[in-house]
């Protein structure tokens, strides 16, 4: 029997493996139906009412901050938490100890959450036409969708990073919970950030959601004023910072394992 | 990255040293310093079963994580394969099996077989081989009628079989098994380590920790007594048996016993040490017997006064073995 090493894992099929498991962990727990299919309902409806009348855009505006609101949830704590749960289970060590690096692990479980976000996305855009009877006045439906997935990447890479925190130490979730009302506002997810006071501007860039909504209310939203430098150089915010994100989670997974691995503390939850 | 030598040892462990520290407290943050291995230096075989006996915090499973690189020494060196644990994971971990066994661990809300699908894939098991693979590790952990059950209505046995099936799936060189019988019932457990035998006779070396002595001195030839983060002894339960004074043991019980007898005991001929313990109002006394010259009939003749007296012999077990050993260290 010995002997037989492995023929290796691969990143691809071990990010499949991951997003089948976090699939097959959903189904299997009922309590994902609140934030993934009834959260939704209730913020597209909270959504409609709050931003009726104002303008002729205002589907465009209730359906992005309803479906931010459902989206960013699952696709940014989503992947932190799943990490969570896997020092709850004590999934983690034999995780970590399986030959795969565990960051294919993370981005499977992001995978996952952003097909379940863009789910959350779908359900408030229904939910919205139909209480207003028609769909929303979109310039460019088809720059709406691209650009709608777009920032779902943006935050999917934000997950990322959060995720290796829930690695780092068992408090992640305690940090998370205390800053997520503050990412929320923060990037805009509700509203434009340049409704806010000028001083939370500059740390609302060091987040990628925070570029990709707005060049995403820009394609949207005719008349729309956000931050000056228009469309185009949010989409290059957008894309240097995640790609800064993505480039840091490499980095950081890399020195959390080991540190996880000094501290000895991968089974504490 | 060096080659790996089929030769050399399965492990071997130099100074090795792992030191916790925590805190407490968040104003005033105490801190605590925990010496959990103290220099340990352990050679062990390939192709047999090596087993670490110790008693609860005595150290076994931060040996067994720093072995399988789930923990980083504070100090000193650890071959696993003739590999480095700190600097060669990767060459290491898919020729390696873990076996923490608990309740945990697993992914309880989905079935037995999908646990396995996902460490399969994780571990890279071959993709053609990978349905095969599975059904035969679940064949041989006796669990294929449950294998598409949840794991949460496993019984504890149930859940560390599969456990048992994740650590063999792929075929590893060396398994590590903590405790693997621990809170199973007794034919759950025999049939554990039944399975632990028949790895052997497929090759795998197996490092095997637990504080039941019956299990190791059935399975393990060889085996080492780890107290306080020291190994107290390494050698097969026979010479262990003579480490301690003899394979013989004598028990004497009474009320109790006067200096001067105990002196007698102690002139008989072969016997090299007795040990003393009290059980409520009763004493006894546990001679080791180094060869065979003292008998049960000339322990009792040396001690006339004791018309109640109760006397017994029988062989030196391990857990005499580790208790005088274990024992000895504490003081």
């Amino acid at each position: 029997m010995s002997g037989a090493v492995a023929d290796g894992y691969t990143g691809r099929r071990s990010t499949y493996a991951s997003l089948r498991l976090a699939f097959l962990l959903f189904m299997a727990d009922p309590q994902w139906l609140i934030p993934s299919m009834i959260a939704p309902v209730i913020f597209g409806l909270v959504s409609f009412e709050l931003f009726r009348g104002y303008g002729h855009y205002y589907l465009t505006y209730a359906i992005l901050g309803a479906g931010m609101m459902s989206m960013w949830g699952q696709t940014l704590y989503g992947s932190g938490w799943a990490t969570g749960q896997d020092r709850e289970f004590g999934t983690l060590e034999p995780t970590i100890q399986a030959p795969t690096p565990y960051l294919y692990v993370v981005l499977g479980r992001v995978l996952w959450n952003v097909v379940s976000g863009l789910l959350g996305g779908l359900i408030v855009y229904l939910v919205v036409v139909a209480a207003a009877g028609s769909p929303p006045a979109l310039p460019d439906p088809l720059a709406f969708v691209v650009l709608f997935l777009f920032v779902m990447l943006t935050l999917a890479a934000v997950g990322v990073v959060f995720a290796a925190f829930y690695v780092y130490t068992r408090y992640a979730g305690f940090i998370q919970n205390v800053g997520e009302f503050a990412f929320y506002v923060g990037t805009g997810c509700m509203f434009p950030v340049v409704l806010l006071p000028f001083w939370t501007n500059p740390i609302a860039l060091v987040f990628p959601p925070t570029w990709a909504l707005d060049a995403l209310r820009y394609a949207s939203i005719p008349g729309y004023v956000g931050f000056s430098w228009g469309f185009w150089p949010d989409i290059a915010g957008a894309i240097g910072t995640t790609a800064a994100y993505l480039l840091l989670a490499g980095s950081v997974f890399h020195r959390v394992e080991r540190h996880v691995l000094e501290e000895g503390n991968l089974d504490h939850y | 990255m060096a080659l790996a030598s089929q030769d050399g040892p399965a492990i071997e462990t130099r100074g090795l040293t792992r030191v916790f520290q925590s805190r407490k407290g968040f104003l005033f943050r105490e801190r605590t310093r925990t010496e959990a291995l103290k220099g340990v230096d352990l050679t062990v075989e390939r192709g047999a079963i090596f087993g670490l006996l110790g008693p609860n915090g005595a150290g076994k499973t931060t040996f067994t994580k720093i072995l399988s690189t789930l923990l980083l020494p504070t100090d000193g060196t650890a071959l696993v394969l003739g590999h480095d644990v700190t600097k060669e994971t990767e060459w290491l971990r898919p020729r390696m099996g873990l076996v923490l066994g608990g309740e945990r661990g697993l992914y309880n809300r989905i079935s037995g077989r999908d646990n396995l699908r996902y460490f399969a894939d994780l571990y890279g098991v071959p993709l053609a081989e990978r349905e095969r693979r599975i059904r035969e590790v679940l064949e041989r952990v006796d669990l294929l009628d449950a294998a598409d059950r949840r794991v949460e209505e496993y019984s504890r046995g149930m859940k560390q079989k599969l456990h048992l099936a994740r650590g063999i799936l792929h075929r590893p060189e060396i398994l590590f098994l903590d405790e693997p019988t621990i809170g199973l019932d007794p034919k759950s457990a025999r049939e554990t380590r039944k399975l632990i035998r028949s790895l052997v006779s497929d090759g795998v070396t197996i490092f095997l920790t637990t504080h039941y002595m019956f299990e190791a001195e059935e399975l393990c030839p060889k085996l080492a007594i780890l107290s306080k983060g020291r190994i107290v002894a390494r050698d097969t339960v026979d010479n262990l048996r003579a480490l301690i004074g003899g394979d013989r043991t004598i028990e004497v019980e009474d009320y109790g016993f006067e200096d001067r007898e105990l002196a007698v005991l102690r002139g008989l001929p072969g016997v090299s040490k007795i040990v003393t313990e009290e059980f409520g109002p009763m004493l006894r006394l546990t001679l080791r017997i180094r060869t065979g010259e003292t008998t049960v009939d000339g322990v009792r003749r040396s001690l006339p006064g004791h018309p109640e007296l109760a006397v017994r012999e029988r062989r030196t077990s391990l857990e005499d073995v580790y208790l005088d050993l274990v024992d000895e260290e504490v003081r």
